[in-house]
């Protein structure tokens, strides 16, 4: 329990300084942290497959993108839109009505059964790989034909053609 | 077959395989409706999924035979065109028969990935361009709700299964967990995006006029019953019982749908825009089938569906045509039409009549079964709003009819193929067969 205050304290902590940092490149370097205080969360839970997920995908293929496009499309203070204070107002009223709202509505709720888990070893990749390849490998073999589909336009819509063809 | 350089093959083959998917679908037809789930209840392909698997084919069959001539003007690589639509059908086909929250999704995301890309096909053209994008932002952002919504179901109900859920919900009368109240609305949302029901339908113009004719008439028809029947597959399937929750919902999602939809395809110039509004306020009578949910909804949706489809395909065949042959999406385009091409211009009377639900088109029948439906729930009023409705698209659906008919344009014919051909004559004689015998079709399921 002590480990999880800390590493909580953590995530909220950089979460505030990815939106405070001016500087962009900063604030996705905390991004990075952010996300790995969710890693150990995920290690914590017992739920080896999502922290290791976590960690490869988010933390290093989808931050490292992000890092890319924040270089080419060169993010600089005088690009920055200023926003009017009546703006920043109705911003801020939005958002404390939000967590007005998650936070009665998180008061009513209470633990439901199916919540609290059963088996504490189903994250573990052993089991999880049994429920995949068993009870749900048609919706993982299926799931071929998407990512076949995305990759045919994918592939359709950068490709050039020869002659600039007429609308029609 | 883009390997081959065999591109003249590409059409025929494609509906041959149609035909037998189209064939080994309808084998599995069983007369007392007995089928089981399989592959460890992913799938029930029962008849409710084979008679809109088949509606499904069928219509992908009919407008892939418009499409004879139409990708070679926009690219060189028709080969991944087919391969893209073929896809999406896959999508189709998983989305009318799962039995499991994870394969609904899935399939809808197969058939979604794919429409993003076909919407912008036309990679020169910025009308295009911006549906595919538009598309594809606020398609992924209702997707995120949809995800949700599942996510909060299997966090009350435990279950992915659609039994397992029914289960939970027929087991807890009293104390059903709040979150799956929440889940059940954030389904809609994402639902009701899907099929661009108001007030969700705001990308639903832009992109009907920005992806290519073609593509709009798979996305108005085949797409639109798709959505549909997994909507009512997931409601009368899990949701039943707790239908006093999420009538009222529904049932204001298509008044407001209803009403929108009419009312802005009422000021529209341009053929298509007016195709994309009415394509909304169909989608608010085929939402009747789920407000008055009951054992003939089933029906009711696959008579209607079955009606509009036809209907739209011919409307947006002819659109290609006339746009080709007068470079305008206007209606003004379609001045003077009867005088040198009849058949064109009879065609696409017939369609819109059934569009408008006049008698003796396949579409009144439609709207008849909806109606009855949602009066023996004594949701009078509704009716009496769909009925007012009904009558304002009149208004514009004739706008067409009188300008093919009473306004004069220029005289030089319009060429159609034969493909074209064969396809207007087949949907025409289809609208009125079904619309003077309806129990060809309103009994099957």
């Amino acid at each position: 329990m002590q480990t999880f205050y800390i590493i909580a304290f953590l995530s909220i902590v950089f979460s505030i300084l990815v939106i405070s940092a001016k500087n962009p490149v900063h604030s996705i370097l905390y991004l990075i942290l952010t996300f790995f205080t969710f890693t150990i969360h995920y290690i914590l839970m017992n739920a080896q497959f999502l922290a290791i997920v976590n960690f490869i995908v988010y933390m290093g293929a989808i931050l490292v993108l992000f890092l890319y496009t924040l270089m080419l499309i060169n993010l600089n203070k005088e690009s920055e839109p200023v926003k009017p204070f009546m703006v920043k107002v109705a911003a801020v009223f939005g958002g404390g009505i939000l967590a007005v709202a998650l936070v009665s509505s998180l008061k009513l709720l209470g633990t439901s059964a199916p919540v609290v888990l059963k088996d504490p070893n189903l994250g573990l990749v052993k089991n999880l790989g049994k429920v995949l390849f068993n009870e749900f490998l048609l919706p993982f073999e299926v799931s071929s034909v998407l990512l076949l589909s995305a990759m045919v336009g994918a592939v359709l819509l950068a490709t050039k053609d020869k002659e600039p063809k007429a609308t029609i | 077959m883009g390997l081959y350089k065999a591109q003249k093959a590409l059409l025929p083959v494609t509906v041959l395989g149609l035909l037998v998917a189209l064939g080994t679908a309808v084998m599995q037809w069983t007369e007392k409706n007995e089928a089981a789930p399989m592959y460890s209840g992913m799938m029930l392909f029962n008849n409710f999924s084979i008679a809109f698997s088949a509606i499904s084919i069928v219509s992908t069959i009919l407008i892939l035979l418009l499409s004879k001539g139409y990708f070679e003007k926009i690219s060189n690589h028709i080969a991944e065109y087919y391969a893209i639509i073929l896809f999406s059908l896959a999508g189709i086909i998983v989305m009318v028969s799962y039995h499991n929250l994870s394969m609904m999704f899935i399939g809808i995301e197969i058939m979604s990935v794919s429409l993003y890309i076909l919407a912008g096909i036309r990679k020169n053209d910025f009308a295009s361009n911006e549906a595919a994008l538009k598309y594809f932002l606020m398609g992924a952002f209702s997707t995120g709700f949809l995800l949700f919504g599942i996510a909060l179901i299997y966090g009350s109900s435990g279950s992915f299964d659609l039994e397992g859920i029914r289960t939970y919900v027929a087991g807890n009368p009293q104390n059903i967990d709040p979150l799956f109240y929440t889940g059940i609305l954030l389904i809609i949302v994402g639902m009701c995006f899907k099929v661009g029901a108001a007030p969700f339908h705001f990308w639903t113009p832009d992109v009907y006029e920005g992806a290519p004719s073609l593509i709009t008439a798979y996305m108005s028809t085949v797409v639109k019953v798709a959505g549909f029947a997994a909507f009512l597959r997931l409601f009368s399937a899990c949701f039943l019982l707790m239908a006093d929750f999420w009538t009222p919902v529904l049932l204001v999602i298509t008044i407001v749908t209803l009403f929108i939809g009419n009312i802005t395809a009422l000021y529209q110039q341009s053929f298509k825009r007016m195709m994309a509004f009415s394509s909304i306020s169909h989608a608010g009578y085929l939402m009747f089938a789920i407000v008055a949910i009951g054992a003939a909804s089933a029906n009711s949706i696959f008579v209607y569906a079955t009606a509009y489809s036809i209907a739209s395909i011919v409307a947006f065949g002819s659109l290609i045509l006339v746009r080709q042959h007068s470079g305008t999406d206007n209606f003004e385009g379609f001045n003077g039409l009867a005088k040198h091409n009849p058949f064109l211009a009879f065609v696409l009377t017939v369609s819109m009549l059934s569009l408008a639900g006049i008698p003796l088109t396949a579409g009144f029948i439609g709207k008849f079964y909806m109606f009855t439906g949602a009066l023996s729930q004594y949701k009078v009023w509704l009716v009496i709003i769909a009925v007012i409705n009904a009558i304002i698209s009149i208004f514009y659906y004739f706008r067409v009819i009188i300008a093919m008919y009473f306004r004069s344009g220029d005289d030089a014919e319009v060429a159609i193929p034969a493909y074209y051909k064969l396809v207007f004559g087949f949907s025409a004689l289809a609208t009125i067969v079904i619309g003077i015998y309806p129990t060809l079709i309103s009994a099957l399921i």
